[in-house]
């Protein structure tokens, strides 16, 4: 009897859940390098009394979970901004940073210069060439990324193009497998990381986020209609209940 | 419900967002203006199931986990410093820079500031200053009888005084760049400031080794794009719409519960 309130308990807290992914979706539609997290449920199996005396067994009751978030991996769309340290990756690649001392990887593009000349993130983390750190010179101008992320500028009154570095890019055999830091950062966790030969650096854009807002709302108008059907559900069934013992209680005078 | 407070970071970002736009389609005609740019980045996740957790005695490894974000922040409004389109005015005393540097500007207060934004004039004494009556620097005086202001590409003044035949070279006006040059800190009037993140100011003279050249009677618009600006202000403003809407299907959602087992 009770079962069936359960159930759609255990159906509600998983699409309360489904909410949130998709609100922190909704929430970064604008973040630059942003991939979208998508809930997974699977069924979860209770298991049943053992009784073998009765004719037929006992069914199972199926309750619902959910096991996982996956991340649409997909390209997001580029946005020009002609701003030459922007950089986007064409491609699974993601560029390497150095965050707080271990190696983090992201898609978010927006890159700057710190006070002696490094690239950096807009957090103020190194990004990682290579050969370590790309570092600019002050009398640099002109600068260049090729699509193989080899770095050249200018120098001075220089007419021949310097190597400042190239941006390392390392692909994952499997990027679900990386964890999401916030701060548009991954760590690799267990996943095995490559040298990528086929990701490109588009210079002068940003990824933007690769959140599909139409899919997103039509998601969040089904979670919440699932929701409130439930909760009809177990209004109805909570009714049968009382209405039950009201007429089985109800013994004639 | 966490949705909620999702999505209000999601409103609060997207206002931020709006803020930033108008204040570039604000300063669409600013002299010397360079646009900003807000950036985000997602907050930190719960992890629920840790991904490459062992999810039974057999050794079965997760290959997804249950993450769930908490939203978004705001990293900074990173300032676009690309060339403006320089406009002709005519005026001797109007230079534009094309290229990397800043005028470097002389403060009442004994400090530097630097500015994109070459509308100068000169003052009763004929130094040439800014708008707001700062001098540029290295200090030009011009001789109140000097006519034929020309500045060249260098920065190089010269003027023609009554009775001589040829050109007198006044000065030179400098030019300053910084390694950073998105890490200035604007302080109004077109001006900015030297910071920890910019680097040292470098001087140097203009055309030359990098630094930009001048242009003599021309000005450097804004290098905001109005259609781009108008585009970004739609995306932004359907963002906020998106959040508010996550908001209330979480509020519904929450009510239905509430509303449960009158």
């Amino acid at each position: 009897m009770q079962n069936a309130l359960l159930i759609g308990l255990s159906r509600q807290m998983t699409l309360e859940r489904q909410m949130d992914v998709i609100a922190n979706n909704v929430a970064n539609v604008n973040t630059n390098g942003f991939k979208a997290d998508h809930s997974l449920f699977e069924e979860y199996l209770n298991s049943n009394a053992h009784e073998d005396n009765f004719v037929g067994s006992d069914r199972r009751v199926s309750y619902v979970q959910d096991r996982g978030t996956y991340r649409d991996v997909g390209q997001g769309p580029m946005e020009a901004t002609n701003n030459p340290l922007d950089m986007a990756i064409n491609g699974n690649a993601f560029f390497a940073v150095q965050a707080n001392g271990a190696e983090r990887y992201t898609r978010d593009g927006k890159f700057a210069l710190s006070s002696t000349g490094q690239l950096m993130t807009s957090d103020g983390n190194l990004v990682l060439g290579t050969g370590g750190p790309i570092v600019f010179q002050p009398t640099d101008h002109d600068i260049n990324v090729a699509p193989d992320g080899t770095v050249t500028v200018l120098e001075g009154t220089a007419k021949t193009d310097s190597i400042r570095g190239k941006i390392r890019m390392v692909t994952f055999d499997d990027p679900a497998k990386l964890t999401k830091l916030g701060a548009n950062l991954y760590s690799a966790g267990s996943a095995n990381q490559q040298t990528d030969s086929k990701s490109t650096v588009q210079q002068g854009y940003v990824e933007k986020s690769n959140v599909n807002s139409v899919g997103e709302m039509s998601r969040m108008v089904e979670v919440m209609r699932s929701y409130t059907a439930i909760a009809n559900l177990l209004q109805q069934q909570s009714d049968l209940h009382k209405s039950a013992i009201e007429k089985l209680a109800d013994v004639p005078a | 419900m966490q949705a909620l407070h999702t999505a209000a970071t999601g409103m609060a970002a997207q206002e931020l967002n709006v803020q930033v736009i108008s204040n570039n389609i604000a300063n669409l005609r600013t002299t010397g203006f360079k646009k900003q740019t807000a950036a985000f980045q997602d907050l930190i996740y719960e992890h629920v199931r840790r991904v490459g957790a062992q999810a039974s005695d057999q050794g079965t490894i997760l290959p997804v986990g249950v993450d769930i974000g908490g939203g978004v922040k705001t990293v900074g409004t990173p300032r676009s410093m690309t060339q403006g389109t320089l406009s002709q005015t005519g005026n001797d005393l109007d230079l534009a820079m094309s290229g990397e540097g800043f005028f470097k500007i002389l403060m009442p207060d004994g400090t530097y500031q630097y500015t994109r934004d070459g509308t100068f004039q000169m003052d009763n004494q004929g130094r040439v200053v800014t708008a707001q009556g700062n001098p540029v620097q290295p200090t030009i005086t011009i001789p109140n009888n000097a006519s034929g202001i020309t500045v060249n590409e260098q920065g190089q003044v010269t003027v023609t005084l009554p009775g001589s035949s040829s050109n007198t070279v006044l000065g030179q006006i400098g030019v300053t760049r910084f390694i950073n040059k998105a890490g200035l800190q604007p302080v109004g009037s077109n001006q900015f400031t030297e910071t920890t993140s910019s680097g040292a100011p470098q001087d140097g003279t203009a055309n030359s080794e990098g630094y930009g050249k001048i242009t003599q009677g021309s000005l450097e618009q804004a290098n905001v794009d109005v259609v781009s600006e108008m585009s970004d202000l739609i995306a932004a403003q359907r963002a906020y719409e998106m959040n508010a809407k996550v908001i209330s299907a979480a509020d519904q959602m929450m009510q239905s519960t509430t509303a449960l087992f009158r």
